[in-house]
Parts: C-alpha cells; structure tokens; sequence
C-alpha cells in the first residue's frame, strides 16, 4: 500500500466497510420482509377490488363490492360481534382476574413459584392441544359436563352445540388460556415497585388495600396498559382455538374475524372476498395500534 | 416525651443474628446519629423503631409507650428514605399531604399544613411538579416535607443525603440541623459517614457488627474513644494506633495518637521518612514511615517535603489514647 | 389483628387452589384420558381410569406418521429460529452500528409488522407461495413464519445492540476490526441473552403455529403436528381416548421446554413487553 494522500486512505475504508456492511446485512431483512408480509399486504388490498377465485390473473374487477358483501353478510357481523364479547371478555374479566392472582403472588416465595408456573402453563400450550382438550371437557358424552349432568341427573348438554352459549364457552377457554400471560406481565412489573416506596406508604399510614390503590396500580400502570393492548389484538385474530372447539358453528354462530375470512375466504376459494375481509381486519389493527400510541404517548407526557 | 428506648433487643435473619442483645435510649430532643460501616446494623435498628422490621426477642418504647407490635403509622414516627421514596404518579404536593388524606384529615387542614411544610422547606414553586421533574436536592426537600406535615414526634432519616453530590450534601446537612432547632423532635439519623454523625448530632452511637461500641456526644467520642474502633472510625485523617514497646512505655497494649498531635521537630523522639506528603490548603497530611509503624501526621499551612526525606516527631504526651489488648480504654 | 390476618391468607390459599383446578383439571383429565376404553371415558370421563390402558399411547408411539409430524415441525420450527435469528440481528446491528441516509425510514419500514396481525394478508400470502411453488415444502412456513418474526425481533435486537458499550466498537476499530468481524465476534457473543429470548419466542410461536401450514401444507408427508393431531382427530372422531393421548404426548415437550427456557420466556414476555 503506497498512501499518497494520508486523508484519502483514512477515509475510505471507513465509508467503504460501512457501504459493505449495509449492502450485505440490511438486504436479507428487506427482502424477507417485503416479499412475504407487505407484499401480501398490498395484494390484499388489490384482490379485494376483483371477484376472483385464485387461479390465473383476477380480471373480473368489481370495485368496492367485495366489501359491500360483507357489510351486508349477517354471519360477518355475528363474527364481529363475538369478537367484541371476546375484547370485552378480556378486559373486564381476564385482566382483573389476572391482576388479582399477580397481586396475590408476586413475591418471591417458593409456593408463590409454583402457583406462577401453573398458571402460566396454559400459554405455554398450543392453541390447537388447548382447543382440543376443551372440547373434550365440554363434550355432553364424556366432559367434565357430562360428568355434572350425569351428577345432577339431567340429560347431557351439549354447550358446543349450543347457537346461544357455545361462543361464551370459546371465551372461557381464552380466559383458561391467556389469563397467566396477563399476570406474568403484571409480576413483573410489581416486583420491580421499589420496596422503599411500599414501606413509606405504610409508615404514612397504607394499609394493605391503600398500598394496591395508591402505590402499586398506579405504578404498573404501563404494564397494564400493554396487557391491554395484547389482549386487543390477540381477540382480533383468535383463530386456533376456535377451528377445534366449534369450526365456527353451530350454523356460523361463533365465528371470529379471522375464522371467518378463513371459512368464506380460503376454503371456498372467494380470494377477493377473503382478502376484502383482509383488508377490514388490517383497518381494525391500525385503529388500535394508533389508539395504543396515543395512550402511551398521553401516560409519557403524565 | 418522647424518648426512645430500645431494650434487650435480638433480631435473627434465617440463620444469621444481627443483634444479640441491644439496649439504646434515645433522649427526647436529640439528634442522635447511628453511625458505622456498612452491614453493622445501623439500618436494621432504625427500620426497627420504624415497625419495618420486627425485633425477634426485646422491646421498643416511644415516648413511654410500648409500640414493639404496633403498625408503622401507629408510632408517631416518619422516615425520610435514601432514595427518597417519592411516589412517582404524584405531585410534590400529592406526595406530602399522602399521609394526611390515608388519616382523613380535613382539606382545609390538609392545604394549610403542605403550605406550611411548602415554605419551610422552600418548595413553594414545585407543588405541582412531578417528582420526575425535580432535581436531587428538590426531592430530598419534597421526602422531608412528606415527613414534617405530619407532626411526628420522631424523625427517622437514612442515610438521606448519600444520593447527593458534595456540595449539596453540605447545603442540605445545614438546612438539616436548622430543621432540628426549629421543630424540636427527636431526630434519629443513619449514616456512614462520619462528617455528617460530627456536625449534625448531639448523640452519637457508633456501631459495629451489631453492637454498639460507643455512646456520646461528637466531643467525647473524639476526645475520649472508648474503643481502638471508635479511636479509628471517628476523625479523619485516622488516629494513629501504635502496638508494642512504645505502646509499653506508656502502660497499655495499644496506644494511640491523633495526627494533630504529633510535630514536626528536629529532635524528637520519633525517627522516620516520608513517603506522600499531600498539601490540602490550609493543611498538609505527611505519610511517615517510621520503627514504629506508618504514622500520619497533620501540620497546618504548607510543609514542602519530597519523598524519602528522614524527619524526627515529638509526640504530645498528654494526647495519648491508651487501650488494653482488647482494644478497650484504659 | 392477626386472626383477620390469618383469615385472609387462609382465603387466599383457597382462591389460589381453585384456580390451579381449574388450570390442571382439564390437562390432567386430557393425559388421564388416554389411559381409558372408550367405556370407561364415558361413564368416568375425570376420574382415575379403572384399567389402565396403555395402547393408545403405545399405537402412537409405534406409529411413524406420529413421529413424522414431529420431526417436520421440529424442522421447520429450527429453520425459521436460525433464519430469524441471523437476518434480523445482522439488520438491527446495522440499525444501531452505522448512520446513513434513509436508515430511520428503513427501519420504520421493517417495523411496520409489529402493527397487523398475520391473518390480514394470509390469503395473498397463499398465492405468492403457490407462485413461487413452495406449497407443500418446509419453505413455504419456513419463510413466511421468519419474514413475521423479523419486526419484533429486530426491535428486540437494536434495543439490545444500542446498549452496548460504544467504546468496544472504536476499541476494536482502533485495532484493524471492520464493521462485518465486529458482528460476528463481538456483538453476537455479548447479545446470547437476547438472542435465546428471541430464538425461544420464534421457536414456540413456530412450533404451535396451525393457521399458516393449515394454508400452505397438504400433503399429510409434510403435515406439522397440529395438523396432524387435528387430522388425527378427524379420524377417529368417536375414540376421545386416541386424540387425549395424541395431546398429552404433545404437552411432554412443550412442558419440558417450558421449563427448560423458562427464564427465557419470562424475560421476553417483562423485557419485551414492558419496552413496548
């Protein structure tokens, strides 16, 4: 190496080795990303403007009306309104219940320890297993609710099949199935309140239920806030648990969004139609995504 | 009165004894200071007389009343904490009336009593400021004014004022011993740092693995040590403890000598060289090597002189410490 | 005062005994299930079975299709850990490494994932692998389950990288280190905490994931386990016994990884969701 211009050769192999890193590290990433999730993406929004069965080109381009369709299809907002129950659900009985048992057993005992790992066990199963194992305890022939029919001596109840009760089964299975997540969430958040501040709420005169209301709630405030925005989301795309405890039926009664653009989408080959559903779907996550920016944004500015 | 007497106390953590047997009486108005180095016990017993923590054998007297059991809000105490415990989601007036709305006192009360503490403490401007928004000193303020508003008769404080740089630690230790004068309670302080147990207290305790060496006021303590432990951890630089035949001479196992106390003199008895001598302004600290041992040796104003140089020292006999092989006065 | 005190705790103890029947009852009903005759589920469908039938649980473990699905998942599951692990950490050390222009915009880009469920475009998402003829091969979840991980993982990632300490990058450049060595020998080591939360995570969402090989995968030779335990299921619709001791063989390893990734997934879960 001959340095004719000292300045020149300092340089360059800074920016040229940082030139190669960005060449050959961004890439993979970009390319990943854009061809299997905004790719699909920007599709969806496309397809959802053609009647379109998936094979060829879609040609028959037929506006809006994909979406008109499903905003005229009763079964579309059967599937909305569940999924609303299930939002609900969540909130006001999921995260309490979990708030709750998190206060119980936030510190670090060794029962405390085990209580934890039980209920967290559920999230740690596969929706499908979850699913499947309900569906058995709920099965009038055999279940758990067969055995307290047989008990009371009441002919079975088939609670799956039920057009009125079969979907606030489904949500107790969520409820069994998510509420450990939620309280992890709030254990951790409350093991990390400063014991000095529960000590000096107490020297002030806290007693145990003054110390949760004016000490440790308002502090896992954040924790609450992104449990809440999980258990939004995670109702807008309930999918697995649904396909083994009730595919959807009895006669379409308690279909989720997602299980929904599956049925009337895919499995009938509607491209448009599903991605149109798609699209709706994709609306409803940006809303809340904004929401929860703006809810955070307004805790940060507190 | 409100005096605060500790009696007999064992506290045990698992299998470690913290105390095995503590009696301490805090008299009504003092500034007592509990001074010592980390893990002596210092936090524990002050946590103690709080209810934070429960003693496991012993008793614990406020003013007269046994309150061994009673709840923290029970004791007529406050506490001021090392990190403050501010409550973050409240403001500065939020944080010190909290105690005030648990007890349901009346808002016009409430409001006349946070003025009040506002102006004492000089945070009239940040009321409705977030702890957040505070600087250190500011918060160590707010944590104070928490604790006067409620008109306890005992002061705990510990270790406030560690999370504060040098210069504001200063401020605040003033503003700390004018508070005592003005409100006359009964203050009990914990600290590491034996500047602050100097300047602030009328009583100190010095502590040391879970037993109290030495009760007494900042003169006797640097006067009249009652242990080498004490002779040490009181005063800085540290006092000279020299063992064998000089300490002999004198009749003791271990005597002791404070910097200021030895001189600088062509003739003196004392034989060594220096290896630092460190110019501080008004003083210069001479490390000195001698027969004896390392001595320091404290000369006002500006002694030059370089490493290695040979020097003589004449001790001051009167100021002679002596302690038996214990390490207890004689 | 204590006597209130032991009362509340007595409560407590009761409460938090019923929740865990409740989280246990069906598991241990499940597992207990698969020990039964079809009779014997019917007639005592929750208590301890009155024969112990072990042929269910032996057909499975005789059966390869059983085996087959597993080994497919594990597969596919280790597949789009490695491929996650590795495109999105060399991303975000990009991120947090090197200032250049459009590299904010870049990374908004990458994080728009983070907003919309994977259902909104799963049908498009259908066609494309069908056009690249992937349907029915590993890489047709592979891909597409890794492309899905990348926005959580490369937020994860570049939060982790910008806490390390600046000084060990100029350190090292002082020496002769570039940009690309310095990843490999240097930032990968120093982030394996982050890296095994994030490789947990990718693992079990891969492992669990029904909707996306429901779409993709036909062929019962690629089948993953859900689908072949709902397949399963289809079969022998009347035979509870069968799917209980399908399902129990399943929960095995997802509770034996829990446990062992344990510290993982809570870290994940606080570290990850706290940040937002």
């Amino acid at each position: 190496m001959t340095p004719p211009d000292k300045a020149a050769t300092r340089r360059r192999p800074r920016t040229s080795g940082k030139l190669r890193a960005v060449a050959l590290m961004l890439p993979p990433a970009l390319i990943l990303f854009s061809l299997f999730v905004i790719a699909p993406l920007l599709n969806a929004g496309y397809y959802s403007l053609f009647h379109w069965n998936g094979y060829g080109t879609p040609q028959d381009f037929v506006g809006l009306r994909n979406y008109e369709r499903a905003f005229d299809h009763s079964i579309f907002w059967v599937s909305v309104r569940n999924t609303v129950v299930l939002l609900l659900v969540s909130i006001f009985i999921q995260m309490p219940i979990a708030l709750a048992l998190a206060l119980a057993i936030y510190r670090k005992t060794p029962t405390n320890a085990v209580f934890r790992l039980i209920f967290f066990l559920p999230f740690i199963l596969a929706e499908i297993a979850a699913g499947l194992i309900w569906s058995f305890v709920f099965d009038g022939n055999t279940g758990l609710v067969a055995e307290i029919t047989q008990a009371l001596g009441i002919p079975p109840v088939f609670i799956l099949s039920n057009r009125d009760w079969a979907f606030y089964a489904i949500c107790l299975v969520v409820v069994w199935k998510y509420f450990g997540f939620h309280m992890m969430i709030y254990i951790a958040a409350l093991q990390a309140v400063p014991s000095e501040l529960i000590e000096a709420a107490r020297i002030e005169g806290a007693k145990r239920w003054a110390v949760i209301r004016h000490v440790l709630i308002p502090h896992i405030r954040p924790a609450i806030v992104v449990s809440g925005f999980f258990a939004v989301i995670g109702s807008l795309q309930l999918f697995d648990l649904v396909i083994p405890l009730t595919n959807g039926g009895p006669s379409n009664q308690t279909h989720t969004i997602v299980s929904y653009l599956y049925t009337f989408g895919l499995t009938r080959l509607n491209i448009g139609y599903g991605s149109a559903v798609g699209v709706i779907l994709f609306v409803a996550a940006v809303i809340v995504a904004v929401l929860y920016q703006w809810q955070l944004n307004r805790e940060r500015a507190k | 009165m409100t005096e605060v007497r500790l009696s007999r106390i064992r506290k045990v953590f698992g299998a470690v004894e913290i105390f095995a047997d503590l009696s301490l009486t805090v008299p009504e108005g003092s500034f007592t200071v509990l001074v010592g180095p980390s893990g002596c016990g210092k936090s524990t017993l002050l946590r103690m007389i709080a209810g934070l923590e429960e003693p496991t054998e012993g008793r614990i007297e406020i003013g007269g009343r046994d309150v061994t059991d009673a709840e923290p809000s029970d004791r007529g105490i406050s506490m001021v904490f090392q990190s403050y415990a501010l409550f973050p989601h409240m403001t500065v007036a939020q944080n010190i009336d909290f105690g005030l709305r648990l007890a349901k006192v009346p808002a016009a009360e409430r409001e006349r009593r946070v003025a009040q503490a506002a102006q004492i403490l000089d945070l009239e401007r940040y009321l409705d400021r977030k702890p957040a928004a505070l600087s250190g000193g500011q918060r160590q303020r707010v944590a104070i004014g928490r604790s006067i508003v409620r008109n306890p008769a005992v002061f705990l404080f510990d270790e406030p004022l560690s999370n504060l740089d040098a210069a504001l630690r200063n401020q605040m230790r003033v503003e700390l011993a004018e508070l005592h004068n003005r409100l006359d309670a009964t203050m009990i302080y914990v600290t590491h740092d034996q500047v602050e147990a100097m300047t602030l207290a009328d009583q100190i305790v010095v502590m040391n693995a879970g037993r109290i060496e030495q009760v007494g006021s900042p003169s006797e303590l640097y006067e009249r040590p009652a242990t080498t432990f004490v002779a040490r951890f009181i005063g800085s630089p540290r006092m000279n403890l020299l063992e064998g035949a000089v300490a002999a001479e004198h009749g003791a196992a271990i005597c002791g000598i404070r910097p200021e106390h030895l001189t600088l003199t062509e003739d003196g008895p004392w034989a060594g060289t220096v290896t630092v001598a460190e110019y501080l302004g008004n003083e210069t600290v001479i490390h000195v090597q001698s027969d004896l041992g390392d001595l320091i040796v404290r000369q006002p104003g500006q002694v030059r002189l370089a490493a290695g140089t040979p020097i003589r020292l004449t001790p001051d006999l009167s100021q002679i410490h002596r302690f038996d092989a214990e390490g207890k006065r004689l | 005062m204590s006597r209130s005190n032991f009362l509340l705790g007595l409560a407590k103890v009761v409460v938090l005994l019923l929740c865990a029947g409740f989280v246990l009852g069906p598991i241990i009903a499940t597992v207990l299930g698969g020990f039964k005759s079809t009779g014997d589920l019917r007639t005592n469908p929750l208590g301890l079975p009155k024969v112990r039938e072990t042929q269910f649980y032996l057909d499975l473990i005789t059966d390869p299709a059983f085996w087959r699905y597993m080994g497919n998942s594990l597969v596919i599951s280790l597949a789009a850990v490695g491929l996650t692990l590795i495109v999105a950490a060399a991303a975000a050390y990009v991120f947090a490494q090197i200032r250049f222009f459009g590299s904010r915009f870049l990374l908004s880009y990458l994080l728009l994932g983070l907003v919309f469920p994977f259902a909104t475009a799963i049908l498009p998402l259908f066609i494309t692998v069908r056009d690249l003829g992937l349907l029915d091969t590993y890489w047709a979840v592979i891909l597409p389950q890794a492309a899905f991980g990348l926005s959580l993982a490369i937020l994860l990632f570049k939060t982790f990288f910008d806490q390390l300490p600046r000084e060990l990058f100029e350190a090292a450049y002082v020496e002769g280190c570039g940009y690309i060595r310095f990843f490999w020998r240097f930032t990968l080591p120093l982030s394996t905490p982050i890296l095994a939360t994030v490789g947990v995570f990718v693992f079990v969402q891969s492992w669990n994931n029904f909707l996306l090989p429901l779409i993709v995968l036909n062929s019962r030779e690629v089948f993953t386990w859900p689908l072949g335990m709902m397949q399963f299921r289809g079969e022998y619709l009347t035979e509870w016994n069968r799917t209980l001791a399908f399902i129990s063989l399943t929960l095995v390893p997802a509770i034996v990884f829990f446990l062992a990734a344990q510290r993982y997934i809570v870290a994940g879960l606080t570290g990850g969701a706290v940040k937002g």
